[in-house]
This record gives structure tokens, sequence and C-alpha cells, in this order.
């Protein structure tokens, strides 16, 4: 193994480590334990106003009869949308990728089209599907009512969950793609060429050398999905506003009573609150996150 | 493979303690420095930066930016940084620009609460008026020019914070006097003369109601609540009655409030569970909707959006069969200015203060912002003249009233569970009033 490092000499090495770390620990490791040091006191969004502790008081009232059913019902919506978003984004982006990957003509056209809902940020993908759902006059009531149908879209709460589902799928298409793809590339053209020899049809080369050999871009890409999405509130927020129960996510909860609160009186519940529900969200990614990892290295490690 | 490791583990577990504790000091330190600053500035003529931040509302920054155009030309020393903030921000911008001393002139509505009620209850701005982060203004000569009863609705402890810039009406509907006189309607002024308009408006194929029920739908609520508790002494009652445990929301009253939210969303435009508050006035201007509850904050975008097509008014929805019980509309006092203690430019503060309590100026402000008047004898809008039948003993709305319990349960955050009634929720109104009396008892 060849000692060459891109930094040179070991001293630039350990000072641009050090910077690094430096501004990991200040941003995100300083308040992360602070959220955790927060949720033991009663600590309020404005500045100056006596802060006690209260010990695991906020932990209680989260689970206590008056909020248990809310939040259980935000934590099943969370689930749900997380493992949707999951399962449908990385089935779509691999076949996505697997034609990207073919002699496609014009297919770096295709590849930017697929990226471009990762660089436009929430708010913009927000109204634009918000315009394109508008019950009263937007395309998709158009195309609704050429089948003698209307809804309420975002507003109905039977269908604004797959709705909201669909759109952070769509929005998270891209960056999936790209990690496939370059799994995809990674695999060697030999493999191809031995099976089509063997007399391999396309199918049979996608489920027995395709997927299995993109074991890690599936590990990666399921990963930051399952972590992402069970976070994830801003396309719910835009979509559906803060207080929609049919889309009702732990993170949301966690934002209206954080931030939330009307400019006439300032929000009531205190942010040591929304601290403990952010650590009760963290305890339930922290172990399905580890759960879905663990499972799939094991798989990986099989191929 | 293994990748190869730069240093031991020991060394390299040292080297990030002691990056932690450098950084960690670094912190400390900045945060430390940021609450000892110079000194504010007070007396003397105004001078310097005067860091102003609202609440963004299109015809409220308006009339702010007129008044801060005509206070600059007064005082060519001083510069306004005016930043009107959308209304998803608000909470964290305010929260931020005060922990760093960063703004002179900003909102805040510190509400007293009744004995009967939990401290636990109290809000944010009550408990920062509580530890002097407000300057207290009772003696300056701005708070001379407002109606006695203005001043009454936003003392806090007997002091005055804040510096109320007018009043909002919003129990009452926008109606298109147009397709009034079409069919031949008059305006409603009990229960069921309401619900015969309203029925009379859908056979004709107009929808009677535009209703935004992704973020609006609470003003049909507060409507329902206004005809039924007409004055401030009924919904005090219903507020001590709640927080005491004598009155039920299960009770027939107050489940008669969510009826008639549930007969006004059946008169509803189809789907209006979708439609945002925002694109309302256009389709009321667009002749898709006769009546539009909503508030008197909009006047000006109503305005605009209807222009020359059609005349319209205001009326306050009558949903008590007792005509006399609807006489009154709703209100609260709008946008309330405070200056906090730790505010850099206060002398330019309290001189803008000053500025726009003038009645030349207040005058330019309501008549942009379409507020109306806090201060007497302030020439207003024919529009606002013509509900002066309506206003003249101010009534506040229920969400002013209303004391929120933090430890109870989500569906008794309003408290009437409009947001359960289909087609926002799947409830039918008892059920939805016994989900938020169920709440509602959880959290006492």
């Amino acid at each position: 193994m060849s000692e060459f490092y891109p930094f040179g000499r070991r001293a630039g090495l350990r000072t641009t480590f050090s910077v690094g770390m430096g501004f990991v620990i200040v941003f995100a490791i300083v308040p992360a334990a602070a959220v955790i040091v927060i949720s033991l006191t009663d600590i309020r969004g404005l500045p100056y106003i006596p802060v006690n502790w209260v010990g695991i008081e906020n932990y209680l009232t989260f689970f206590s009869g008056a909020k248990l059913g809310y939040n259980l019902h935000a934590l099943w919506n969370t689930l749900v949308f997380a493992f949707s978003v999951t399962i449908f984004q990385n089935f779509i982006a691999l076949m996505i990728a697997v034609v990207l990957s073919t002699k496609l003509r014009g297919r770096t056209f295709y590849r930017a089209v697929v990226f471009m809902p990762t660089v436009l940020g929430v708010t913009v993908i927000g109204l634009i599907w918000s315009l394109i759902f508008n019950p009263s006059a937007g395309p998709a009531a158009t195309v609704w009512s050429w089948f003698g149908a209307d809804s309420a879209f975002f507003g109905d709460q039977k269908i604004a969950m797959a709705l909201v589902i669909s759109v952070q799928v769509w929005a998270g298409l891209g960056l999936a793609v790209v990690i496939f793809l370059a799994g995809i590339q990674a695999i060697p053209e030999e493999l191809y060429e031995c099976a089509s020899i063997d007399g391999a049809s396309g199918s049979k080369k996608l489920r027995h050398i395709t997927v299995p050999l993109l074991a890690p871009s599936f590990t990666a890409n399921v990963l930051l999905c399952i972590v992402g999405s069970l976070q994830s509130y801003q396309l719910a927020y835009v979509l559906t506003g803060p207080n929609n129960p049919a889309t009702q996510v732990l993170s949301l909860a966690i934002f209206t009573q954080a931030f939330g609160g009307g400019t006439s009186s300032g929000s009531v519940a205190s942010q040591g609150y929304a601290g403990a529900i952010s650590m009760v969200q963290f305890v339930i990614v922290g172990l399905i996150s580890v759960a879905v990892l663990v499972y799939l290295r094991r798989q990986e490690s099989k191929t | 493979m293994k990748t190869p490791s730069l240093c031991s583990r020991r060394v390299l577990g040292r080297r990030i303690g002691l990056v932690s504790v450098v950084a960690t000091s670094l912190l400390l330190a900045a945060c430390s420095s940021g609450t000892s600053g110079p000194a504010a500035k007070t007396g003397g003529a105004p001078s310097g930066t005067l860091k102003f931040i609202v609440s963004s509302s299109d015809a409220s920054d308006a009339g702010f930016r007129a008044v801060n155009a005509a206070f600059m030309k007064k005082y060519p020393k001083v510069k306004i940084d005016f930043s009107a903030i959308p209304n998803q921000n608000w909470a964290a911008t305010n929260s931020s620009r005060l922990t760093a001393g960063n703004v002179d002139i900003t909102l805040a509505g510190p509400k007293e609460v009744p004995s009967y009620v939990s401290a636990s209850a109290q809000g944010d701005d009550a408990r920062a008026a509580d530890a002097g982060v407000y300057a207290d203004l009772t003696d300056q000569a701005a708070m001379k020019r407002f109606s006695p009863s203005v001043l009454k609705a936003t003392q806090y402890k007997g002091k005055q914070y804040v510096v109320p810039t007018g009043l909002s009406y919003y129990t009452g509907a926008y109606y298109n006097k147009k397709l009034f006189a079409k069919y031949g309607l008059t305006v409603p002024t009990t229960w069921d003369e309401f619900v015969k308009v309203c029925n009379t408006l859908k056979k004709n194929g107009v929808a009677p109601l535009g209703v935004g029920g992704k973020d609006s739908a609470g003003l049909v609520m507060l409507s329902a609540v206004q005809g039924l508790y007409p004055t401030a002494q009924d919904k005090e009652a219903l507020n001590q009655g709640l927080w005491q445990k004598k009155v039920k929301l299960t009770d027939s009253k107050p489940v008669q409030v969510l009826d008639r939210v549930a007969t006004m969303f059946g008169f509803a435009q189809r789907n209006f569970s979708g439609v945002a508050g925002s694109t309302i006035a256009a389709g009321f201007a667009n002749g898709e909707y006769a009546m539009i509850p909503d508030g008197t904050w909009d006047t000006p975008t109503v305005t605009s959006a209807v222009g020359s097509k059609f005349d319209f008014g205001y009326f306050p929805i009558p949903t008590s069969n007792n005509a006399a019980e609807n006489a009154t509309v709703g209100g609260k006092v709008e946008l309330t200015l405070a200056v906090p203690s730790s505010a850099k430019n206060k002398t330019a503060a309290l001189a803008y203060l000053d500025f726009f309590t003038e009645p030349a100026n207040y005058t330019k402000f309501v008549e942009l912002s379409g507020f109306a008047s806090a201060e007497p004898g302030i020439a207003t809008s024919d529009f606002l003249k013509s509900l002066e039948g309506y206003t003249k003993t101010f009534s506040p709305a229920w969400d002013t009233v209303f004391i929120v319990n933090p430890k109870a349960g989500a569906a008794a955050q309003y408290p009437f569970n409009y947001g359960a009634v289909t087609p926002l929720g799947s409830s039918t109104p008892a059920q939805a009033a016994g989900q938020s009396q169920k709440d509602w008892a959880a959290g006492q």
C-alpha cells in the first residue's frame, strides 16, 4: 500500500483534519449534545427568560395520555412515509440507472433532467407541486376531470400522504440514480460479455449480475433514504401545512412545537419539550438505521 | 483491504479531545462577548441605523414602508433597516435577533393569564415581559394617542410594553353585491336566513362560500363562535368554564359551534380542503364564490383583485338565530410593536414610535394597511365606515380570549376541533367535540 497522501506532509494533513474536525464538533456535535441538555429544561423560545431544570418531565409529557395518541399517530405516519419513500425511490432509481447506463441517445440530457429536482430545493418543489395539484385550476385537476372525477389532492385525507410520498420520491431520485450509476459503471464489462456468451437475457443479467454487485450502492442509498426520510418534514410542511393530521410526521411536530406559535403571543410549548421529542426521534432513527445497516452489510458480505 | 490509519487510536482520541476543548472554548468566548455590548444610546436627536422587523403581510408591509420613508426624510441621519419576515420563519428569526441584541423594534404580544389558568400556559412574550426583555413604554407620548379601550386590551400587568398598530375584524365575510342582487338576496341577519341564502346560491350553481381549507378554515370556526358567544364576557365565561371544568366541550352549545362549522363546510366550494388561503381572493374576484369568510386585513388584497368588476361588502356571519347576537364582528388588536431592552438604538426606536403614532403618519399607515384605526378621530376608508355599526363595541374574537393549555392533547388546541370535521378530518361534529374534550380533560 503506497504511503502517498494527497495532502503531502503529515503536518498539513493534521492541520486540515483538525480544522475540519473543529467545524464538525462546533456545528454538529456540540448542538446535538446541547439538545440532550435542553430536553431536561423548560427553556423557552425567547432569550433572558429564566430556565429551570425539570428533569424528565418533558419526556413524561410526550408519553402522557393527552399527547400519546397524537405522537403515536405521528410516529406511524413517519414510519409509513420513510419505508414507502425508501422502497419506491430505490426501485425506480435502479430502473432509471439501468436504462441510463445503456448506450441511449441523449442520455446526458436525461441524466440532467433526472438530477434537476435535487438542485431545486424544497420550497420551489413545494410550490411547483402545490400549483400542479391546485384543486380548482391546476393541471392535475384537469387530468382528473377527464375521468369525470375531482379531488382535493393535498386536502383529501385519503390521498394526501400518497401524494407527499410521490413528491418526495421524485425529489430524491436524482441522488439515488447518481449513486446507482456510479455502482453500475464499476461493474466490469467482462461479466456481461461472459453472460451474453452463456446466453443470458437482459433480465437475467439484471438479476444475477447487476443487482448483487450493486450491494454497496444499495446500502448507501437505502441508508441515506431511511435516515433522511425518517427526519424529513419540509415537504409535508410546504405541501399540506403544519397541522394536517394525514401527513403529520414526528419531525413536523417538533418543528411546530419549537418554532410554531403565531405573532400574537409567542409559542406556548417550551423548546425543552421540542428537544425531548427530538431525542425520542433520535433514538428511533438510530435504532432503525443500525438495524438496516447491519442487515445490509450482511447482504453485502454474502456476494 | 484494511484502510491505513494515520495514527494510533490513543493519539487520535487525544487529538480529538484537544480540538473539542479548543472549539468549545472558542464558542463559549464568542457567546459571552455577545452579551456585553456597547451601552444603548438614549436621548438626543435620532441617528444611526434603526433595525426594525415585522411579520410580513403585503398590506401592512406597504404601510410600514411608507411611514419609514417619511421618517427617514424627517431624520436624514437615521437609516431604517426594515425586514418583513414571512410568517413561518417569524418565531425563529425574532428569537435569534433578540438573542443577538440585533433589533430595535420588533413585534410582541404579552398576554396576562387569569388566575384560574395554570402558569405553564403563559406564552413566551408574557414570560419575556416578566423577565424585562421589553422596554416599558407606559410613559411615552405615543401611548396617549390611543383609545383607552385599545390600551386596556394591550396592557400587561398594568404597564404598556407595546404600541398597537391597528385593529382587524375577522368573523365576517366579504360578499359579492352583484351576485346577491342577481338572485334577489339580502344580507342575512340570522342563521336560518344565512342557510337560505346559501341554498339559493347553491341551487343556481354558485359556490356560496370560498374557504381556504389548507390554512384558513379556522376563520369559519371563529365566526361560528362569534354568533353563539357574542360578547367578551360570554367568551371569558366559556374560557373560565373550560379551565375550571364547569363547561365541557361535549355540552350542547360547544357542539353547536361545530355543527355550524360542518354546515358551512358543506356550503364551501368543492375540494376546498386542498385550497390555500392565498388563492381565495382571486377566486372571489372571478365570481367563483359569493362570500368569503376573511379578515378586514385582506381588504387591500380583495380590493385590488376585484377592481371594478363588482361592489363588495362585509357582514358578520350570523351563526345565532337571534339577530341581536349577530350584530358584532369579532376582532383583535393587530401587530403590536415593542422595543427590546437590549436595543442598541433606543433613541431612534422611541422617536420612530412617536412619529408613527402622529395622526398624519398614522392615517397614511392605516390607509395602506387596511387596519382599522386604534386612535380616535382618524379618517377611515369608506369600507371600514360601512362596518361601524358592527364595530362600535369592540368584541374580541375567540382566539384572543381562549388560553391554550400546553399539557392538553392536540385536538384541544383551539379548542373547537374544526380540523377533525369532514372534509378536513373524518369526524362528525359530535365525534370531533368528543375527541377535543378527551384531549382537554387529559391535560388538566
